[in-house]
């Protein structure tokens, strides 16, 4: 699955994954936003990877992704909900 | 918009409190380029190093992808090995590029953080670009900043900058085409639909409009007029590579940038 998101004024969010049994698998997140530091990317996609395409709600995923995230970490360009955009998209 | 952030004199004050650094002349392959850009980062970081502004030189035409970019979404590899352009991926954030000597003006700044507290990231892009702004216009390239990080004209978009804040330091660099085909950059960029869908433009061609196409001048012409503003604006001295410097940059193309792991850490 892929689904992409560009935030309007801001960057571009792509997220790659298989289903798996109801549940997103391998997923990744890329694009061309800007995040500080790099590692909160594994994060951000560690936060999808597993969950019920059931509970794939834009504002379940977004509020997931933020609570996975550290405080002091950058995003610039992008944001949880633009991820979880990218998600949904992704979904049929 | 540096204005906006902080008063003219303000800014004056924040870059004149260091001693700048000029590095320009010598050419590095691509994988060496990524490789010295974090490097000189580290150095100023760690205070090894005075604050530095380094033009490069291109040995080599290269894909540059950002450092949260997947390789083969970015970038058709078929392609680029056809064509001789060797693909690396640098540590900051940010788009594709294709550079090739000659082509380019490509430009870092090794900062303290200090030269951009207070700021936040949108605002410190047109900060530590607002000289090259004032260098292009007068030339009579009619240029502005358009948040986030991109240096455009009427005609379209000259180039990109980009930003990691590690290692101690700010690294800010930016890539303006001078002669670049537009047509090569979308045989080898895979750029899709959804990122031109708020810029309104039709055709990826357009996106970009070369230096030399908005001015007759020589490249060097353009850099130089880049130096000279920069000195006159901020204090400028010439500067060189350390063998040691030199030396760390070699060791980390053979561990990391010339490395496909590093490439492809987003497949």
């Amino acid at each position: 699955m892929h689904g992409e998101y560009k935030t309007p004024g801001g960057k571009l969010v792509v997220v790659d994954f298989d289903v798996v049994d109801g549940r997103l698998c391998g997923v990744e997140v890329s694009g061309d936003f800007f995040l500080e530091p790099p590692e909160a990317l594994e994060r951000i996609a560690g936060a999808l990877e597993g969950l019920p395409v059931s509970e794939a709600e834009e504002e379940q995923l977004a509020e997931r992704i933020r609570a996975s995230l550290d405080e002091g970490v950058e995003m610039v360009g992008f944001s949880p909900e633009a991820v979880a955009r990218a998600v949904r998209r992704a979904l049929p | 918009m540096s204005e906006q952030v902080v008063t003219r004199s303000e800014a004056q004050a924040r870059w004149r409190q260091y001693r700048w650094q000029l590095l320009y002349g010598e050419a590095f392959d691509p994988a060496m380029q990524m490789a010295l850009d974090e490097v000189l980062t580290r150095r100023v970081g760690a205070g090894q190093r005075l604050p530095t502004l380094r033009f490069w030189e291109w040995t080599a035409p290269a894909v540059v992808i950002g450092r949260f970019q997947s390789l083969r979404n970015e970038v058709d590899q078929e392609v680029a090995r056809q064509l001789g352009i060797t693909v690396v991926r640098r540590i900051t954030g940010g788009g594709a590029m294709l550079t090739e000597p000659g082509k380019v003006i490509t430009y870092s700044i090794y900062a303290p953080p200090e030269l951009v507290a207070g700021m936040s990231f949108v605002e410190s892009y047109a900060f530590l670009d607002a000289w090259v702004i004032e260098a292009l216009r007068s030339l009579g390239i009619d240029a502005w900043y358009q948040p986030i990080n991109d240096i455009t004209s009427a005609e379209g978009k000259i180039g990109g900058a980009a930003q990691a804040r590690r290692f101690g330091a700010v690294l800010h660099h930016v890539t303006m085409a001078y002669d670049i085909s537009p047509q090569k950059v979308v045989q080898v960029l895979r750029i899709g639909r959804e990122k031109l869908s708020d810029k309104g433009i039709p055709s990826a061609e357009r996106r970009v409009a070369p230096l030399r196409q908005q001015t007759n001048l020589p490249r060097e012409t353009i850099t130089e007029r880049m130096i000279e503003v920069f000195a006159t604006r901020h204090g400028l001295e010439e500067g060189r590579l350390q063998p040691e410097e030199i030396a760390e940059a070699e060791e980390l193309v053979r561990t990391k940038f010339g490395t496909h792991e590093w490439t492809a850490i987003l497949p």
